[in-house]
């Protein structure tokens, strides 16, 4: 019953005596699995696509093919989330411990409640969207119902906690002893928002496109947005990879390099930036917006994978903890 | 109740293993295969969801040989006076010894990690995690900064020293400490562990071992708003060498200021979305 087979040893070959415990890292990497950096982006999009379409309706903007996307997205990441979250448990039978206490220290329970939260209303205004839209049939008792659902109301309550879903995966990381996510504490949120924000944007794009719904003005809304969006996130991971410095190496070695800034950074931010100042095109808009969804992926997994790397390595950890820079 | 813990002193462990044997037994802890490592004779390596105590083996190997006709007896009781042909004690090298356990620290990130309530603190001032409420989200292993608790994937729960609960329930030590030859290690309240720590490394220095130090403490070991371990540990060299971590910190003293910062985000963020969508 040893976990994790045997231990990982760390990446620095060279120790001396004296500074390595015959270099056995110190902290223990989490076991998450494939389902936790892909919920962080798939949480990361509905989180998005909700207060993209909420900011929009609330300023007036009645473009009604945005605001079924949006609530539609939203909807389908919020069923999508809580699945890959309680399969990546160990014991996923217990999933519903999770609200049986609340903790604001705890970020894992913060974003449980969250999650909770959100995802039951953006239930209730997707199921007011589909009767809007005639999907529950015309003259039935839960149709009826279903349009008396106040969606917009519910929208702006959902707003904080859809804010906190799409940030809190860069929080909860922030809060444990792995150097590489503990050094970049304060950026590791707004980062993860920002990503969730440029997402969210691009499934919405994207959907508008594929589908030809939706009016000339909200193309070229989405468009300025996701050109803020990325131009935030390129800022705050430079900014991140700034902070980290040493602590970061991870991201700059091998095998997570070529992904990151391959991935993320070229791929997943500067190459749709470009794409999306020059020459307006349908094309060009749809490679852009899947470009940012799947840099989005790329980021989650790097930025999750990375950490386990930072844990194995007992060096960071010792100068992590000597506060060295 | 009073606070209870382990003093754990280095000094005097003679690496017999008996307390990994009487946890395992005791907690009935299953076997971890039979694999030699190297490491000295150290084939546990690390503390585990099925190994609660871990012996340390560090040789330290000495500078100078000693020559000449030795008391060797003289040597064995370990006073640094002067030797035959002037060789020091340290010269013979060091085996270092060190049973590593949980901290239970005073103000635990593991206990205040865990979302569902599943770890506490029981009567006794110490963390335990109740078995039948983890549902094994394991956000609790990369919140410790010892690397103690762990999760097990055959069980899917996570698992540390409860110093054992069910035998001070009843009145008796926990089973390493009652296993444990040469009272390396003690079990006892915190307060009088802390006396005696204090005590025994005062004897220490006096014998000329100023290297002697208690690890655990605000200063050393428990710092960073951890506020103390109540498993506490001398140790005759630095925290790294037993793989031990110096000053590490409460990784919830940032969730404040990160929620905070991620606050501002999201107000820059939609800002930035009203201003495209104004018309």
């Amino acid at each position: 019953m040893r976990e994790n087979g045997r231990h990982a040893r760390g990446s620095e070959s060279s120790h001396h005596p004296g500074d390595s415990y015959y270099n056995i890292p110190p902290i223990k990497r989490p076991h998450w699995t494939w389902e936790i950096f892909v919920y962080f982006w798939v949480g990361g999009i509905g989180a998005g696509a909700h207060a993209v379409t909420t900011i929009a309706r609330l300023l007036g903007h009645g473009d009604a093919a945005l605001l079924r996307a949006g609530r539609y997205i939203t909807l389908g990441s919020m069923v999508l989330s809580p699945l890959l979250l309680i399969s990546d448990l160990g014991r996923p039978e217990r999933f519903y411990n999770m609200l049986r206490i609340l903790k604001l220290r705890s970020p894992m329970s913060l974003g449980s409640w969250s999650l909770f939260l959100f995802g039951s209303l953006s239930g209730l205004i997707a199921t007011a969207q589909a009767a809007q839209d005639g999907l529950l049939g015309g003259g039935n008792p839960a149709a009826r119902l279903a349009r008396a659902v106040p969606a917009q109301i519910l929208s702006a309550l959902a707003m904080p906690f859809a804010l906190f879903v799409g940030s809190y995966g860069g929080i909860l990381l922030a809060a444990t002893a792995v150097p590489m996510w503990a050094r970049n504490a304060l950026l590791m949120g707004p980062t993860f928002l920002a990503s969730s924000f440029s997402t969210g944007l691009s499934a919405l794009s994207l959907a508008l496109k594929l589908g030809r719904w939706g009016e000339k003005g909200t193309h070229a809304a989405l468009r300025r947005a996701e050109r803020l969006a990325l131009v935030a996130e390129l800022g705050l991971m430079a900014a991140s990879l700034a902070k980290m410095g040493k602590y970061g190496k991870p991201l700059y070695g091998k095998p997570l390099a070529p992904l990151f800034f391959g991935g993320t950074v070229l791929g997943g931010i500067l190459a749709p930036l470009a794409l999306l100042s020059g020459r307006e095109s349908r094309p060009r808009g749809i490679l852009a917006s899947v470009l940012v969804l799947l840099g989005g992926l790329a980021f989650r997994y790097v930025m999750v994978e990375g950490g386990k790397r930072s844990a194995d390595d007992p060096q960071a950890t010792f100068s992590h903890t000597r506060k060295e820079g | 109740m009073a606070k209870t813990g382990f003093l754990t002193d280095t000094t005097v462990c003679i690496g017999c293993k008996a307390c990994e044997v009487a946890c395992k037994q005791w907690n009935q802890l299953p076997a971890d295969g039979y694999e030699m490592t190297g490491d000295s004779y150290d084939n546990t390596q690390t503390l585990s969801g099925s190994t609660w105590r871990h012996v340390a083996f560090i040789e330290k190997s000495g500078r100078k040989r000693l020559t000449g006709d030795v008391d060797l007896v003289a040597l064995a009781e370990g006073v640094r006076e002067e030797l035959p042909e002037g060789a020091e004690i340290d010269g013979l090298g060091r085996w270092t010894f060190m049973s590593d356990v949980c901290k239970h620290c005073a103000r635990a990130p593991c206990q205040q990690a865990c979302p569902t309530g599943a770890i506490i603190r029981n009567e006794f001032d110490n963390v335990y995690i109740q078995p039948d409420v983890c549902n094994g989200c394991g956000y609790c292993v990369p919140a410790c900064p010892y690397g103690v608790i762990t999760s097990v994937p055959e069980d899917g729960r996570a698992f540390k020293c409860t110093l054992c609960y069910d035998r001070q329930k009843d009145g008796l030590e926990p089973a390493c400490a009652k296993a444990c030859p040469t009272d390396s290690i003690v079990f006892g309240e915190v307060e009088e562990l802390e006396r005696r720590a204090e005590e025994r490394v005062r004897e220490l220095h006096e014998r000329g071992y100023t290297e002697a130090y208690v690890y655990g403490t605000e200063e050393v070991g428990g710092t960073g708003g951890i506020g103390g371990n109540h498993s506490k540990f001398i140790l005759m060299d630095r925290p790294e060498t037993y793989n031990l971590p110096a000053a590490p910190e409460l990784p919830q003293e940032k969730v404040g200021p990160a929620v905070a910062a991620s606050a501002v985000a999201a107000a820059v963020l939609s800002a930035a979305v009203a201003l495209a969508f104004r018309r």
